[in-house]
């Protein structure tokens, strides 16, 4: 069975990462990955609750 | 953070944010189908095949958009040839062209590369709207908990004046317009040829919709324009009422680990980030996906794994009797001579982001209507501001704030404490849909979706991406790290 990596996932925002096991023509299993961290919930600790939206509108 | 603090926003401010978001949703899906999504489904290469007279048929047999004159997909097409022959594709360089799994006539091809030109130029014109009402595109800068800081003063030049409100009318006509005249119809002239589509690609059949679009500022659940609701397994004969704290979050198989063991799931109100790579040292061939394998955590519902996006909103609407969502709906599976079943796929999530554009961009010019009456009888409030002061806030409180993104269900919860943030956790639309395996091993939507997919070529997995391409992957937008002093953090030479 070919394993198979599609990374970058294009025409996206972000980074996408699929793995794919492919048996006779068809998808036998899929794996989705995320190879980018983010961490905006760090960067609002501690913050005036007020700004929150400036900052997570980002996302 | 209105949701911790009791907040309720003036109707202008509530109509001005079904406005900004609704306009979003209308430019941003009319990109992901032509700008990100088409060109899985449109062979670049075989427009140039085409006759443009026969192009010409086509479109004017499907809609009365004036731009559809043989010599128009001529000048078109000689655009494109000259690309092509130049050997600078630009935009289209990178594409699996001439695969087999192409269906389109060459005519269809020639008018959907037209329309994909047209469409960069549109949605340019119409999201004027978020500099009207938000200053800029992306990321508005008016709003303000309580509100928004936009001033209402149909005679002063600083503020949204009537001048400004009658261009914004103009631009959801043309708004309107488009997604009537070019939009739908090509979603439904295109669909035929993939019919096959609408039996691949369902995932995991379970629909989540925060709902959205508020109809008063009651702050009722049941005011929302777009309904609440939860669909599970497939079962269109119920919708079951959605309580977020029902919500938890697995890091299993994600990149990060609990205080108390990563077994057990938490509600985002307890939620933890505490990021813990364990993945392999690129470059690597595979992730180690028995163990973890993504930066994104496992949002569940009651335990399950929930698909959003248009395809839930519409499901969830649909099936709660929306008018409108009906009618489009029943409109659209009608032209296609299919049954509501065909929509479990990724052919459905397609169409449904069109349907849902197009009841959308209907709704806009009536929001706007609400918000000129608002205006001209006098009510020019815009925020409220009785709790902005943190010394008439309680010691501790703790909220949540819903919003349907484009891309579906998005949740930023909050736990406030002295007036500052002590936990901030978002779980947004891509999180759902791109999440990986929980701890009972459960697949997220994109996962399952994926399986029974036909590959013809490993090698060229263009079934993948129209699958994955389908719910409108969306990572993070615009997160950019940068010093106080903006010297670079690290530099990447592309080869």
């Amino acid at each position: 069975m070919p394993k198979i990596a599609i990374d970058p996932i294009t025409r996206i925002e972000g980074h996408l990462r699929i793995e794919a096991q492919v048996d006779g023509g068809k998808v036998a299993e899929a794996w989705s990955s995320s190879t980018m961290f983010r961490g905006m919930e760090l960067v609002l600790k501690g913050r005036d609750p007020r700004d929150a939206w400036l900052f997570a509108q980002r996302i | 953070m209105e949701d911790a603090l009791g907040i309720k926003v003036p109707d202008n401010a509530r109509i001005i944010r079904n406005l900004i978001s609704g306009i979003q949703c209308v430019q941003d899906h009319v990109i992901h189908f032509y700008h990100l999504h088409a060109l899985d489904w449109v062979d670049i290469t075989s427009a140039l095949k085409a006759d443009p007279g026969e192009t010409s048929k086509l479109a004017q047999s499907i809609s009365p958009w004036p731009k559809s004159s043989a010599a128009y997909f001529k000048t078109v097409q000689d655009h494109l040839k000259k690309f092509v022959e130049s050997g600078q594709l630009g935009l289209f360089a990178n594409g699996y062209w001439g695969h087999p799994a192409y269906k389109l006539p060459p005519a269809a091809n020639l008018m959907a590369v037209a329309h994909y030109l047209e469409a960069l130029d549109w949605q340019r014109e119409v999201i004027k709207i978020h500099a009207i009402l938000g200053s800029k595109n992306p990321h508005p800068q008016t709003y303000l908990v309580g509100g928004m800081a936009i001033p209402l003063d149909p005679n002063s030049a600083a503020a949204l004046n009537a001048d400004k409100l009658a261009l914004q009318r103009q631009l959801l006509v043309t708004a309107k317009q488009f997604v009537d005249q070019v939009y739908l119809p090509d979603v439904l002239a295109i669909a035929p040829f993939y019919k096959d589509w609408a039996g691949y690609g369902a995932g995991v059949g379970n629909y989540l919709s925060y709902g959205d679009y508020p109809i008063d500022t009651t702050g009722d659940p049941a005011r929302l324009w777009l309904p609440r609701g939860v669909i599970v397994n497939r079962d269109l004969s119920r919708v079951h009422p959605m309580d977020h704290k029902q919500i938890t979050e697995f890091v299993t198989h994600s990149w990060y680990e609990y205080g108390d063991g990563d077994g057990r799931a938490k509600h985002p109100w307890e939620g933890e980030t505490n990021p813990k790579y364990t993945g392999p040292k690129p470059p690597y061939e595979f992730l180690q996906t028995d163990t973890k394998y993504s930066w994104i955590k496992a949002p569940r519902y009651n335990g399950l794994p929930m698909e959003v996006g248009p395809l839930s909103r519409m499901l969830v609407a649909y099936a709660s009797g929306h008018k409108a969502v009906k009618a489009a709906v029943d409109g659209a599976l009608k032209a296609l001579g299919v049954g509501p079943a065909a929509l479990f796929s990724t052919l459905g999530r397609i169409a449904a982001r069109a349907i849902e554009t197009q009841v959308m961009a209907g709704e806009l010019l009536a929001w706007h209507d609400q918000l000129v009456a608002n205006i001209k009888r006098g009510d020019l409030t815009i925020h409220n501001g009785e709790r902005w002061d943190p010394a008439t806030w309680p010691r501790e409180a703790q909220g949540w704030g819903f919003h349907e993104a484009p891309r579906g269900a998005l949740g930023h919860w909050v736990r406030i404490k002295d007036g500052a943030i002590v936990n901030y956790q978002c779980v947004v639309p891509s999180t759902w849909n791109a999440s990986p395996r929980d701890a009972k091993g459960q697949r997220g939507p994109y996962e399952s979706s994926l399986l029974g997919t036909p590959v013809a070529n490993p090698s060229s997995p263009v079934e993948i991406l129209r699958t994955v391409h389908s719910f409108d992957p969306c990572m993070a937008c615009a997160v950019h790290v940068t010093g106080p002093a903006r010297q670079p953090i690290t530099r990447i030479q592309v080869a």
